[in-house]
């Protein structure tokens, strides 16, 4: 394992790690500006969900009533298994790290592997959720189309005199567009997730990284944290209230 | 420039963790920590959503949200003791995320009298 040699470098260059890449001073410097480049990225990821975020709170503002009826639509037991699943992913992710840093190997491929089969769960969670949900016809835009008799049970238990039709001339086709879009968006960065994480995962079992060289880990695990930022606030906004 | 003037962590006080490692190793004690205050505050944010708080439902919901976020970019994802230019990308992205969303309430709610009045002259049979 190549680590500093500095301090006894020969008179012509100092050797350099291999895991150093050309257009850096050090080690030290090519973590922060990978980590430096890591932020921007994130903090434009958090902009690029803005958008939707604004979606939602433009429509919630004007059309409060419509979000009352469509959220008894949302399983709010299914979305609590998904936030916990996500919270225990965010900690193996942030363990992972830990595991990097000590050289822990055993414990960086469980680390990692664990990160990956929580975002398979959350997946297939939501898996059974949209599918419901097209089944039913709760979908997006002119096409929400749900016959009275698949409407919630607490929603009709609340109103009674409530049909599929009223639903969709109120407007529901839009709050299923924003539901589908913000999850989906979110889904999508899930998947992406776990594609990273098996890379990572082959990675260290070729056993690329060491207490100065894991910016990589640390780097998928900020993008990990980010991901479950976004549904920490999704999972109340969507499906707790009402 | 000396690679070794550098390895030092950022953070005050022990460091745990092997020579030379770069960044700071956050203790397990520190990680379940922070889990289980997460998973505390999922089960407040499920119980205030039980109670009706009427137009303030969104508050409770995003106010518990906020606090889950601040707790993972601080301890989950080393903001505490990272360089403050990267918790400076992080406060300045979401002050443009409320900007945006704030102003655009703003423009929103100021042409909501218009829209009703629209929606009132259409309803309202033609005057001869």
């Amino acid at each position: 394992m190549s680590t500093a040699t500095d301090n006894h470098a020969s008179q012509t260059l100092p050797a350099r790690p291999k895991e150093l890449a050309m257009h850096f001073d050090n080690l030290h410097q090519q973590f922060h500006s990978g980590k430096l480049g890591m932020w921007l990225f994130l903090g434009q990821e958090l902009l690029f969900f803005c958008g939707l975020f604004t979606a939602y709170a433009v429509y919630r503002g004007n059309h409060q009533d419509l979000f009352h009826y469509c959220h008894w639509f949302l399983d709010w037991k299914l979305g609590a298994v998904n936030t916990v699943v996500l919270l225990v992913s965010s900690l193996t992710a942030a363990w992972s790290v830990r595991c990097a840093q000590l050289e822990q190997r055993t414990g960086l491929l469980i680390t990692l592997a664990l990160t990956f089969i929580c975002a398979g769960a959350f997946m297939v969670v939501k898996y059974f959720e949209y599918t419901h949900k097209l089944h039913i016809g709760a979908t997006w835009g002119g096409s929400f189309s749900v016959a009275t008799e698949d409407l919630p049970a607490q929603l009709l238990e609340r109103y009674p005199d409530m049909t599929g039709e009223k639903l969709k001339t109120m407007g529901a086709g839009t709050f299923f567009a924003i539901y589908f879009c913000m999850t989906g968006l979110h889904g999508i960065h899930v998947l992406v997730g776990m594609g990273i994480y098996i890379w990572l995962f082959i990675r260290a079992l070729k056993g690329h990284f060491n207490r100065r060289y894991y910016g990589a880990v640390d780097n998928v695990a900020l993008y990990w944290h980010i991901v479950d930022i976004i549904w920490i606030f999704l999972f109340p906004m969507l499906y707790l209230i009402g | 420039m000396s690679e070794a003037a550098h390895t030092e962590s950022h953070d005050h006080g022990h460091h745990e963790g092997l020579p030379g490692t770069i960044g700071h190793v956050t203790p397990v004690s520190t990680l379940i920590k922070v889990i289980l205050s997460l998973l505390v505050l999922t089960v407040i944010t499920v119980a205030i959503a039980q109670v009706d708080l009427g137009k303030f439902n969104i508050v409770g919901a995003v106010g518990v949200a906020c606090i889950k976020a601040t707790i993972v970019s601080l301890w989950f994802m080393h903001l505490r003791y990272d360089k403050r230019f990267n918790f400076w990308i992080l406060v300045g992205s979401m002050l443009l995320v409320a900007w945006m969303i704030g102003y655009i309430l703003f423009d929103t709610a100021l042409y909501q009298n218009n829209l009703r009045e629209y929606k009132q002259d259409k309803a309202a049979p033609a005057t001869p």
